[in-house]
């Protein structure tokens, strides 16, 4: 368990000892924190900088936790979120994971239980942030190819050998063969396997 | 002669009453008639059109048509008419014509004219009261009557007495027994009992309250009261009868309120609680997540491989400081609780059982519960807060009827003295009995065999009874149940 450095962990919850008890746990596993009495204040803060999670009272005034999460949802951010309440129901609970919550936590909970959650929120808010990232770079080598080479591609990721391209491009085996080798240049592509997973990723986010 | 004509003449006067001979073609007069009609008799017999001009012009049709039916058809007649006299004054006249036949033969009338003014004005005065008192009766839904119900002879029956019943008074007479058939049929025999009893005894009654079916199949609430005169024969009696259902509907909608207004006085109170008890648990908690994570951090600041002391003493602080807190919201509830001193007054406790057993009615139909309050007499009122007594009674009460699902639910509230002079109450049930392992538990806080029970009901129960000097003890009963008992000092106890 490593703390990622730089993480940054929002706190939300009206009562100022919960927000200090929270914030010095933190601190023992060198996490900074950032404390909001607020919902408002919280969503007036740019979050979209360096890792981070969330911790979210679910009675908050005016603007409710489960309200923040449908907030951010609709906004397109997709910070992890772990919610603490001192009066939580089955329902709330289901309707908070449902809604993608990590962790439901109900207040007083152990210290080990939120920093566990922490951790969790922190460990997907890193893979999304490298999927993200990833994402992003496929698309830049996809934009790189020509229009020829992106037929190429479909082709292969098709199962067709080489002869196979050729013939259903029109064209001479050997072109064939440099429009490939181009293919897996450019998508920086180590295997046939590889570039199908690289296309289907393509495919997912730019369906979403 | 003169002397019997004399007579004739006074009789005639005093009686104010005068007489008249026709044979067709003369008419005569007595002098009486000449004076009630204030004519002068020196002027002679008045023709009929002259005749006519002394009578109200309102009356003058019917008076022409009489006159002409006697002239032309030989008819007598009856007619009483206003006659404005010459001197100005209006009089009533009665005037009757008897046909004279001899063998056979038709020879004329005679007839007389009558001054009935006196009794024509009592009449109309005695017509006016009785409207007066008819309207009155229609009014105020009150009708009155004089009947023998030995012999169903009935002899006054206002109108409004046969509308009470449906009746038509255009439609009299209806016999008594068509009466006695609009009565209810649930009504009928206590009403024939108490009659019978009124009448064999020669005394008054009040049925307080009966029910008739009208016609249209309505139902309408009636009280009838009848005196009987003890100088007058057997069943001989004079009596009203009004109608009260709409004071009854009244009454009916003011008891139904009331125990909507229990009812909903009964579910604040549990809905308060828990609203209370909710509000609270999420105050205590703040303050104790906060120090428990303080805690937590404390800890964690400790067991570094350099422990940060600076850091664990902050956090160490802080839970002192959040553990207080904490404490100091606990004393604050307390001490909003403390505002409702208990309010000291003598109550007398079986008023109590009875109207929480009112209260929980709705629960006790629910369950269909039978219910059963065996309450001794005189006791003496006990110094105690009320509304903690009946919250006692409540959950006792509750308890038991919830305990009893099913068949043969029977609840059984006792009162008594006991030998040492406390009151003992005993609330005593035939459902599921005590917990047999927990018998000893039911009474710490907390403890419920209920899903939806917050195991409060009988520690604040035992807490109120010890605050008033008393004990709350359970114990189960030899055949189904449980029974809840408590006792109460009464003043007469603590003085001795």
């Amino acid at each position: 368990m490593s703390p990622q450095t730089g993480a940054t962990v929002f706190i939300v919850d009206d009562d100022a000892d919960v927000r200090l008890s929270i914030q010095r746990l933190l601190k023992t596993v060198g996490l900074r924190a950032e404390l909001f009495a607020t919902a408002q204040d919280f969503l007036r803060r740019n979050i979209s900088d360096g890792p981070s999670c969330l911790v979210l009272d679910v009675r908050l005034p005016e603007v409710g936790g489960l309200e923040v999460q449908h907030k951010l949802a609709a906004a397109g951010i997709n910070i992890p979120i772990i919610f603490v309440t001192a009066h939580g129901d089955i329902p709330m609970s289901v309707k908070a994971m449902k809604s993608g919550a990590v962790e439901f936590l109900t207040k007083p909970f152990r210290d080990q239980d939120l920093l566990d959650a922490i951790q969790e929120a922190l460990k997907r808010d890193q893979l999304a942030r490298r999927h993200q990232s990833e994402i992003a770079e496929l698309h830049e080598r996809h934009k790189s190819l020509t229009a020829r080479e992106r037929e190429v591609m479909e082709l292969m990721v098709s199962g067709m050998q080489t002869k196979q391209i050729a013939t259903a491009l029109g064209t001479s085996e050997v072109t064939a063969a440099v429009h490939r080798g181009n293919v897996m240049r450019k998508m920086h592509a180590s295997s046939p396997a590889e570039l199908g997973s690289m296309v289907e990723r393509l495919r997912l986010s730019s369906n979403r | 002669l003169q002397l019997t004509q004399a007579h004739f003449r006074e009789g005639q006067r005093l009686a104010r009453m005068g007489s008249w001979t026709s044979d067709g073609t003369k008419c005569q007069w007595s002098d009486e008639l000449f004076q009630i009609y204030g004519l002068d008799p020196r002027k002679g017999v008045p023709s009929t059109e002259e005749f006519l001009t002394i009578i109200h012009a309102q009356d003058r049709p019917p008076m022409a048509e009489a006159i002409r039916l006697m002239l032309e058809e030989e008819r007598g007649c009856d007619v009483t008419t206003r006659v404005m006299r010459p001197d100005g004054k209006m009089r009533y006249v009665r005037c009757v014509a008897m046909r004279v036949v001899e063998q056979g033969v038709f020879k004329g009338f005679l007839g007389t004219g009558m001054d009935v003014t006196e009794q024509e004005l009592l009449t109309q005065e005695l017509r006016r009261d009785q409207a007066y008192l008819a309207e009155a009766q229609s009014l105020t839904h009150i009708g009155s009557w004089a009947t023998n119900f030995h012999t169903g002879q009935m002899f006054h029956l206002s109108d409004e007495t046969f509308r009470l019943h449906g009746f038509d008074p255009k439609d009299a007479p209806i016999p008594l027994e068509r009466f006695f058939d609009t009565i209810h049929p649930e009504d009928r025999e206590a009403i024939t009992v108490a009659l019978k009893h009124a009448i064999q005894t020669r005394t008054d009654y009040d049925i307080r309250e009966f029910r008739i079916c009208l016609p249209d199949g309505s139902i309408r609430f009636l009280r009838t009261i009848g005196h009987h005169n003890p100088s007058a024969e057997m069943g001989y009696y004079i009596g009203i009868t009004m109608d009260i259902t709409e004071r009854k509907q009244a009454e009916q909608e003011r008891e139904k309120l009331r125990q909507l207004e229990a009812d909903l006085a009964h579910i604040n109170r549990v809905n308060m609680m828990g609203e209370l008890a909710a509000a609270l648990a999420h105050e205590i908690k703040q303050p104790i997540t906060a120090a428990v994570t303080n805690a937590g951090a404390c800890v964690r600041f400790l067991e570094m491989e350099r422990p940060d002391i600076l850091e664990a003493r902050e956090a160490a602080s802080g839970t002192v400081g959040c553990a207080t807190r904490a404490a100091e919201i606990i004393d604050r509830v307390r001490a909003l609780f403390k505002k409702t001193a208990p309010q000291w007054e003598p109550v007398n406790i079986n008023e109590l059982i009875r109207e929480i057993a009112l209260l929980l009615q709705n629960e006790i139909r629910r369950h269909s519960v039978a219910v059963h309050l065996g309450l001794a007499e005189n006791l003496p009122e006990v110094m105690a807060d009320r509304v903690q007594l009946q919250q006692v009674l409540m959950n006792l009460m509750l308890n038991a009827i919830e305990a009893m699902q099913g068949v043969s639910a029977h609840l059984e509230i006792n009162s008594q003295r006991t030998d040492d002079g406390q009151l003992l109450i005993a609330v005593s049930d035939t459902g599921l009995g005590l917990p047999t392992e927990k018998a000893d538990q039911i009474f710490d806080a907390f403890f419920t065999t209920k899903p939806q029970g917050t195991g409060m009901g009988l520690a604040i129960s035992r807490s109120i009874v010890e605050s008033h000097g008393g004990r709350l003890w359970a114990s189960s009963n030899s055949g189904r149940g449980a029974t809840f008992r408590f006792t109460l000092p009464c003043e007469e106890s603590l003085r001795t």
